[in-house]
């Protein structure tokens, strides 16, 4: 059931396909970050096709499980005549879906801006482009920095799906361990334990940083 | 029923704090607290803000566990069981509940169930408790309600009546039990000025038929109209206790002189009666 | 695009569907059911339980679904415990949504404020009494919107239980697809389906919504006492 010496042989293995989860997430944070302010500038769009768009691209990448995303975009790319490499698929994938979700933790953050800082920006002459990255941005980012750790612990465990599509990250490695093994137990016991590290570590830390922010307010 | 315990003069007594202290951590709320109420004795506690009046008659009810010395109620140790070698543990809450069968309880905030109607906060302890089939529980409630002025109001929903009319629903809650003591939790703290009259009243008539009873009040009016005793709590320690008359007349300690004094002070400013004479309410 | 082959399976996907319908119920009610046990356990157990309570959910919560089937299923018979891949899948949703289930129930209970409790207590009503007829039923309409909102959550978490080789809607349809080649077609109807049962869950959930703040405000359940037998004074 258990064999500690093959365990700490395939460390490495195992440690690498964390690699592969941690950068392919932070990708798709990164890229999902971009998507997420799009998003969430057409749903505080002042025209209606445009809030009607952003919800639309909201409700259809919540609504649709993410597994079924990511068959998709690896499936359907190959069909348009885009032949990329399945990390770009994968993070593609999550990146889609990660935006649905952060433009949703912005507008929470935008909305409880007070108007007037955009009002007395736009009177010192601060044109649109520059209030977003320059006034509202940071302030929402600050406001929500707790909601966004949490959505990359989110992110972290919907990587694991990308196994589905042969990636090498940790549970894909795992599963390979433990079909060659037959230490089943064992190697998904170790996948489990190295996600709990990493989650519960961010976990720690966006617990931290919440209560300093209502430290801060208080 | 159990053989109460009698005093010197023959009365029962219903609830006694013998050598009683609680501490909140560090701090100790209540210091060596000793107090007995007989049978159909009306005792009103008072005392300045934190000095310990809600926290002894949460003790005397140990909604509140107290640390040292002991409760009696009805002759029952509260609370507690004995262990062997004297020490002693909490007790199980089926005897907890026994031994506060006979008490019911009054609170600042009503503390009515908002999700039941009127009658169904009355009936939930008759049904679920007593065991009452649903049409005498019902039948209970209403005349309960009657007592307190509320019967009309049976099938209203808690949130729709005043403050003063759901503290009437609370007392008549806890009335339906047949309680042999009632406790009051500064009943009428919470209420407009013009609603603490009706709550009062109720409370007075609850005396006039003997009701056992222990108030927790800031009224200085209804503690010398209808008040047996009145006990000074400060710091946590009784300063004084005695008949209202006397010890609102000529407190011997200058703590209650000066509480007295604050309180006049407050109470008095367009009101030309004394408010310590007894007359308003 | 060719949907005719989604017709010549019309069976397969319609028991698919069923499948999926019927892991996504079976998964709720398990969860909610665990989840209110653990959180009344963690409010009225000592100090080493609800330790013990705290590591389960931390570590369910830091771990992917994904994994958490595969140590079920896969890691299941190292420790003699051999689970169909139904079961597998039905217990797995159990058990994660559990622990979000009862962070919600928790915040439920807290929520009731203190007095209440006192004044039931007072009453001589026992704990489980004050339980199941004054927390419960207070605590349902505030933390209803979150049940709803977690509940669509495990929904869209089903279709994992096909990596299980669960025969639910993602595993019948991709099947169909590896099948006949038209990825995208089945592709493309599973998006339609799963698009469908959460907005059919979300709808529900506007609509108990608005029923139980009506019951908030008490205006539309008239009390049963009302009942013209028991109204005889």
């Amino acid at each position: 059931m258990f064999d500690p010496g093959l365990l700490i042989q395939s460390l490495p293995l195992l440690l690498a396909g964390l690699w592969n989860t941690v950068w392919l997430s932070a990708g798709g944070l990164l890229a999902g970050f971009v998507i997420g302010v799009g998003v969430c500038s057409l749903k505080l769009s002042e025209r209606t096709v445009l809030r009607r768009l952003g919800g639309a691209y909201v409700s259809v990448f919540r609504g649709i499980p993410l597994l079924i995303q990511l068959l998709f975009i690896y499936y359907l790319l190959p069909r348009l005549g885009l032949d990329v490499p399945a990390w770009v698929a994968a993070m593609a994938g999550l990146a889609l879906c990660c935006g649905a979700y952060l433009s949703e933790i912005l507008r929470g953050g935008f909305l409880t801006l007070p108007p007037g800082q955009v009002e007395a920006a736009r009177l010192l002459g601060l044109g649109g482009r520059d209030i977003l990255v320059r006034i509202k941005l940071p302030q929402a980012l600050r406001a929500t920095l707790p909601a966004l750790l949490n959505e990359v612990i989110l992110l972290i465990k919907a990587s694991s799906l990308i196994s589905a599509v042969g990636l090498a990250e940790l549970t894909r490695t795992a599963q390979n361990l433990a079909a060659s093994t037959f230490l089943q137990l064992q190697f998904y016991l170790a996948a489990a334990v190295l996600y709990c590290v990493v989650n519960i570590s961010l976990a720690l830390l966006a617990g931290r940083l919440e209560r300093r922010f209502e430290a801060g307010r208080a | 029923m159990s053989v109460l315990p009698l005093t010197k003069n023959g009365h029962e007594v219903m609830l006694e704090a013998r050598g009683m202290s609680k501490r909140f951590g560090e701090h100790t709320v209540l210091r060596d607290i000793s107090l007995s109420i007989q049978r159909s004795e009306v005792v009103c506690l008072i005392g300045p803000s934190g000095s310990g009046k809600s926290t002894l008659l949460r003790s005397l009810a140990f909604l509140e566990a107290y640390d040292d010395g002991e409760v009696f109620v009805e002759g029952e140790l509260l609370g507690y069981d004995r262990a062997q070698g004297g020490r002693r543990v909490i007790s199980r809450p089926a005897r907890l509940r026994e031994v506060r069968r006979n008490m019911g309880m009054v609170f600042q905030q009503f503390n009515l169930w908002p999700h039941m109607s009127v009658a169904e906060n009355v009936m939930e302890a008759l049904i679920r408790g007593r065991r009452l089939s649903r049409a005498k529980a019902r039948k209970l409630a209403l005349e309960t309600l009657e007592k307190v002025g509320l019967v009309d109001k049976a099938d209203a929903w808690p949130n729709r009546l005043s403050g003063g009319q759901q503290q009437r629903v609370a007392i008549a809650r806890s009335l339906a039990m047949s309680p042999a003591i009632m406790l009051f939790d500064e009943p009428t703290s919470a209420l407009d000025p013009e609603l603490v009259g009706e709550v009062l009243q109720v409370m007075k008539h609850l005396a006039e038929e003997g009701m056992t009873m222990v108030v927790v009040t800031h009224e200085m009016g209804f503690a010398a109209q209808v008040a047996d005793r009145v006990v000074f709590l400060d710091g946590g320690q009784i300063v004084e206790q005695g008949a209202p008359a006397k010890l609102f007349r000529e407190p011997s300690s200058p703590r209650l002189a000066q509480f007295l004094k604050n309180y006049l002070e407050r109470n008095s400013l367009f009101d030309d009666r004394p408010a310590a004479n007894g007359t308003c309410l | 695009m060719d949907f005719s082959v989604l017709t010549e399976h019309a069976g397969e996907i319609g028991s698919g569907f069923l499948m999926t319908l019927w892991t996504w119920i079976g998964g709720v009610a398990l969860a909610l059911a665990a989840g209110l046990v653990i959180a009344v356990i963690q409010l009225s157990a000592g100090p080493w339980i609800r330790g013990a309570l705290r590591c389960y959910i931390e570590v369910i919560r830091a771990t992917p679904f994904l994994v958490q089937l595969f140590l079920l299923y896969y890691g299941g018979p190292s420790f003699g415990l051999s689970l169909s891949p139904m079961a597998a899948g039905l217990i797995g949703l159990g058990l994660y949504g559990s622990v979000y289930f009862a962070e919600i129930f928790r915040t439920g209970f807290t929520s009731i404020p203190q007095g209440q409790i006192e004044a039931a207590q007072m009453l001589g009503l026992t704990s489980r009494q004050i339980v199941c007829r004054v927390q419960i039923p207070q605590m349902l309409v505030l933390i209803l919107p979150a049940l709803v909102n977690f509940t669509t959550i495990l929904g869209k978490e089903t279709p994992v239980l096909s990596i299980i080789t669960v025969p639910e809607l993602t595993f019948v349809l991709t099947g169909v697809g590896a099948e006949t080649f038209a990825y995208v077609e089945t592709l493309l109807a599973l998006c339609v389906g799963y698009f469908i049962l959460a907005e059919l869950c979300s709808r529900l959930g506007q609509w108990l919504e608005r029923r139980a703040s009506l019951y908030l405000t008490q205006g539309v359940r008239t009390p049963r006492t009302l009942k013209p037998q028991e109204t005889a004074a």
